[in-house]
C-alpha cells in the first residue's frame, strides 16, 4: 500500500473512531476494508481512497471507519468482571439508587455478546436482592452492521459455543432452521441496541449506573480514549460504575474518575471511591 | 499431571485435539472407537474424555451411557465433540450424560473454554 494511501486511511479511522493504526499494521487495513472494496468494485485501495474523497456520503465515511474497527468479541469474556457486575455492583447500585431500577450501557458492545451475557447472567445468577429490579441493558457501536447482527440476536455455531457452556446454550437459544442459533425472545426483550460513536456526546441515550467500555480503548489514540472518557463521564448516574478492560486505565486520560478499588478497570466519579469503598 | 482420553475414529482430529490438550497440561490417551475407550477407561479412569459421537464398532453415545454405568465411571468430566449439532442430539448427548458439548468444526480457543467451563482448567 502507498504511503499515501495508508496514511489516507489512517486518518479515516483516527478521525472516525480513534484507532491509531501504524504502518507496520497496514495489513489491518487492507484485510478489514477487503469486503467493501470487492462489494463497491474497487480495484484497488488508491479506488477506494478516491471515492472516499470524491463523495460526500457520510454513511459510507462510517461504514469504512466502523470496518477499521476489531469487533472480536465473545460471551462471557472476562467472566469474573461480568460476575463482579451482577452479584456486587448492581445489587449496591439498586441499594443506593433505592428507585428499584438501574441502568447498564455496554459502550461499544459490538455484535452484543457482552450485553446478552448480562442479561443471561440477571435470569441465572440474579441474586436475591435484585429479584423484581427493573434492569435496563443498551448496547451501543459505532458500526451500523454489528448493531444490526446484535439486534437480530443471531449467531453462528462458532459464536454460540464461544464462551457458552452447552447448558447456557440450550437455555437460551433456539437453533434455527438455517443452522445458527437465536437469543430468546425473553431475553432479547432486556437488551436494547443503538448505534453510537463514542467520539461523539451521548446525551441523547440517558445516564447510567454501570457503563462497561472493555477492551474497546485498546487500539484508540490517547487523545480518542481521552475523548471517550469524557463521554462516558458526563453519563454517570450519582455513584455510577465504569468498567473498562482489565489492561485500559484512565489514569493521566481524564481527571474525572479515579479507581474504585484495587480490582483493575473499575472507576467510580473522581473524589467519590472512598464513599464508594466504605457503601460496599 | 491429568489425563485426557481423545476418543475419535479420525486420527487426524485425534492429533490436532491432542496438541491443543497437551498444551493444557493433559496427559494424552487416544481411542479410535468406543470399545477401545472404554477398555482404557477400565484400566484407569481418565480425568477428562473428549469423545466424537458418530464410530465404528461403538458410538460415542452408545460409550458414555456404558462409561457412567462403570465403576467410577461418573468421575471423567465428557465433552461431546460432534457434527451432530441439532438440539435433539445435543439434549441427548446431555442426558446421557455428557457434561460439555462442542459442535465442530472446532478450534483451540472453543476447546480450552469448554474445558474451561467444565472446571477441567
Amino acid at each position: 500500500m502507498q504511503d499515501a494511501v495508508f496514511n489516507d486511511l489512517a486518518d479515516l479511522a483516527l478521525q472516525g473512531s480513534g484507532q491509531s493504526i501504524s504502518k507496520s499494521r497496514a495489513y489491518l487495513i487492507e484485510a478489514r476494508l477487503a469486503s467493501i472494496a470487492r462489494r463497491e468494485g474497487f480495484g484497488s485501495m488508491d479506488d477506494l481512497v478516491h471515492c472516499l474523497k470524491s463523495r460526500a456520503n457520510p454513511v459510507f465515511k462510517t461504514e469504512c471507519a466502523s470496518a477499521l474497527v476489531s469487533k472480536d468479541t465473545w460471551f462471557h469474556r472476562e467472566r469474573e468482571v461480568l460476575q463482579c457486575v451482577i452479584a456486587e455492583i448492581l445489587p449496591e447500585r439498586l441499594k443506593a439508587g433505592n428507585t428499584g431500577r438501574l441502568k447498564i450501557w455496554v459502550a461499544g458492545g459490538s455484535t452484543g455478546q457482552e450485553a446478552y451475557s448480562l442479561a443471561m447472567m440477571l435470569e441465572d445468577e440474579c441474586p436475591p436482592v435484585m429479584r423484581g429490579a427493573k434492569i435496563d441493558i443498551l448496547s451501543t457501536d459505532l458500526c451500523l452492521t454489528s448493531t444490526e447482527r446484535a439486534r437480530a440476536g443471531v449467531f453462528g455455531h462458532y459464536e454460540a459455543q464461544r464462551g457458552l457452556s452447552i447448558h447456557r446454550l440450550m437455555k437460551h437459544f433456539v437453533r434455527n432452521q438455517a443452522g445458527q442459533w437465536e437469543i430468546s425472545d425473553e431475553l432479547r426483550r432486556r437488551v436494547s441496541f443503538r448505534a453510537h460513536n463514542l467520539l461523539q456526546s451521548a446525551a441523547g441515550l440517558g445516564k447510567f449506573d454501570v457503563i462497561l467500555c472493555r477492551n474497546v480503548m485498546n487500539g484508540m489514540a490517547r487523545s480518542a480514549r481521552g475523548r471517550v472518557l469524557e463521554v462516558l463521564a458526563d453519563q454517570m448516574n450519582p455513584g455510577a460504575v465504569v468498567l473498562t478492560g482489565e489492561r485500559e486505565t484512565v489514569i493521566g486520560l481524564t481527571n474525572r474518575m479515579e479507581p474504585m478499588s484495587e480490582l483493575p478497570g473499575m472507576y467510580v466519579a473522581a473524589g467519590t471511591a472512598n464513599a464508594a469503598a466504605s457503601a460496599a | 499431571m491429568k489425563t485426557c482420553l481423545i476418543v475419535d475414529d479420525s486420527r487426524v482430529v485425534r492429533k490436532v485435539a491432542a496438541r491443543v490438550i497437551r498444551d493444557m497440561k493433559f496427559e494424552i490417551k487416544e481411542a479410535g472407537d468406543g470399545s477401545e475407550a472404554l477398555k482404557i477407561c477400565r484400566d484407569a479412569m481418565p480425568d477428562a474424555i473428549l469423545l466424537d459421537w458418530n464410530m465404528p464398532v461403538m458410538n460415542g453415545l452408545d460409550f458414555l451411557r456404558a462409561l457412567r454405568r462403570e465403576d467410577g465411571g461418573k468421575a471423567p468430566l465428557v465433552v461431546f465433540c460432534s457434527i451432530e449439532n441439532d438440539s435433539e442430539h445435543i439434549n441427548e448427548a446431555i442426558r446421557s450424560g455428557a457434561d460439555e458439548f462442542i459442535m465442530k468444526p472446532f478450534d483451540a480457543d472453543i476447546l480450552e473454554s469448554k474445558f474451561a467451563e467444565v472446571g477441567l482448567v
